[in-house]
């Protein structure tokens, strides 16, 4: 009798731990889709590599340590989920460029179509980084992770996330700034 | 430490107090560094303009669906292949078909679709978590206030979207649907939800779909809004 009231109410509060990670796991999805915009680059293929993040991290949820940051564990499954993804691209031969984005402007008002063209040109600019290069710039640049926390998302030394950073800026500066470039 | 590696490091907040004070005083003494450090800024500028705004779009429903699957998978797993699902069908035929004799699930009412007999009482009663060969799958409140849940109907092959109104469940999408092929014990409302329900729901939907104690809740209400 104790011992199946103590194996309910085992059950119960896992199903607790697993509901307010689902919420947290939730409250992540923004800044998930966003990351998984600059890598995948096409908004259908970002929220695709998003869905199999979610799902692998659900399913691996027990590796991964309350108390520590659930967001870069979460990024790590991505990067990985990521990295497969463009493996398997490149195995089936499929073109990894991306698309011009005229189309996507519409009738919005000049300022917004300015800045939807100017965000397509960042986009275009990322889009030719190498996957290494992009992961750094996306993780630093525009998640705004610390050094130390993207080399461990990325599973290498700190060092080497430096590198990367510095030469996938001067990508984008040499792409993107012109004159500014440095 | 190589100078595009300190400049990207003050740029990026990763020096020491000390090491920032010895930059800014190179800074001040030498334009052209001022010149770099403009561009890295205009840099950053330009990737948050292209990017943040992904953070203030509503998540599509199907990544909500995922995230809060009840039953989460024990491996990763593919999306739910729908070849077998046929195309949608246009209401027309599925009324012509089934609700001539008015038997089916459905039944037109002043030009609009209303669930009848045990589709109905599914939509009324059932909560996702419960199953059966009639389901209902993700609840949510539309934007005119009305509680609207998506069914799927093995014995009727079809599934849909039907929001609450006084007169009943009125049907806005129907598609025709069969169940898939069982998947190792594993489903979530969103892999179970055929993709063009989905896209009916995420333009209908305001906020994010019930949990299971709103379920619960609303259903206790009559979901009445």
């Amino acid at each position: 009798m104790d011992e199946t009231l103590g194996s309910r109410r085992f059950m119960h509060e896992q199903s607790l731990v697993l509901e307010s990670t689902q919420r947290q796991i939730v409250e992540l999805l923004p800044r998930l889709r966003r990351l998984a915009r600059v890598l995948a680059g096409q908004p259908a293929d970002a929220d695709d590599l998003v869905q199999v993040t979610v799902e692998r991290a659900l399913g691996a949820r027990s590796q991964w340590r309350p108390g520590t940051r659930l967001d870069s564990w979460m990024f790590r499954i991505m990067k990985n989920a990521w990295i497969d993804e463009t493996r398997a691209r490149r195995r089936r031969g499929a073109v990894l460029a991306p698309e011009e984005e005229g189309d996507k402007v519409g009738d919005a008002g000049a300022r917004a179509v300015e800045a939807r063209l100017e965000a397509a040109e960042v986009e275009r600019a990322i889009a030719r980084l190498p996957q290494e290069q992009r992961l750094a710039v996306a993780l630093v640049l525009v998640e705004g992770l610390s050094y130390k926390e993207a080399a461990g998302v990325l599973e290498v030394p700190e060092g080497t996330l430096t590198s990367r950073l510095v030469r996938g800026r001067q990508a984008l500066l040499a792409e993107l700034g012109g004159a500014n470039a440095g | 430490m190589p100078d595009d590696e300190r400049l990207m490091a003050y740029v990026d907040g990763e020096l020491t107090a000390s090491e920032r004070a010895t930059f800014e005083q190179r800074l001040d003494a030498d334009p052209e560094l001022r010149r770099r450090l403009a561009g890295q800024q205009e840099l950053r500028r330009r990737l948050a303009a292209a990017f943040d705004p992904i953070l203030e779009e509503p998540p599509p429903l199907r990544l909500t669906l995922a995230a809060q699957a009840a039953n989460a998978p024990g491996r990763s797993r593919r999306p739910v292949q729908w070849a077998a699902m046929a195309a949608c069908l246009a209401l027309g035929v599925i009324v012509g078909r089934t609700a001539l004799p008015q038997r089916g699930p459905l039944t037109t009412q002043a030009g609009a679709l209303v669930a009848q007999g045990r589709l109905a009482s599914a939509l009324d009663q059932r909560l996702a978590s419960e199953g059966g060969a009639i389901r209902a799958g993700v609840s949510f409140r539309s934007a005119d206030g009305r509680y609207c849940r998506t069914f799927q109907s093995e014995p009727d092959k079809l599934a849909g979207v039907a929001c609450r109104q006084p007169r009943g469940w009125v049907a806005s999408t129907v598609t025709a649907w069969s169940a898939p092929a069982q998947q190792a014990g594993y489903r979530t409302a969103g892999s179970e939800t055929p993709p063009p329900v989905l896209a009916a729901v995420d333009a209908m939907i305001a906020g994010e779909p019930l949990d299971a104690a709103g379920e619960r809740a609303a259903r206790d209400r009559h979901w009445r809004p």
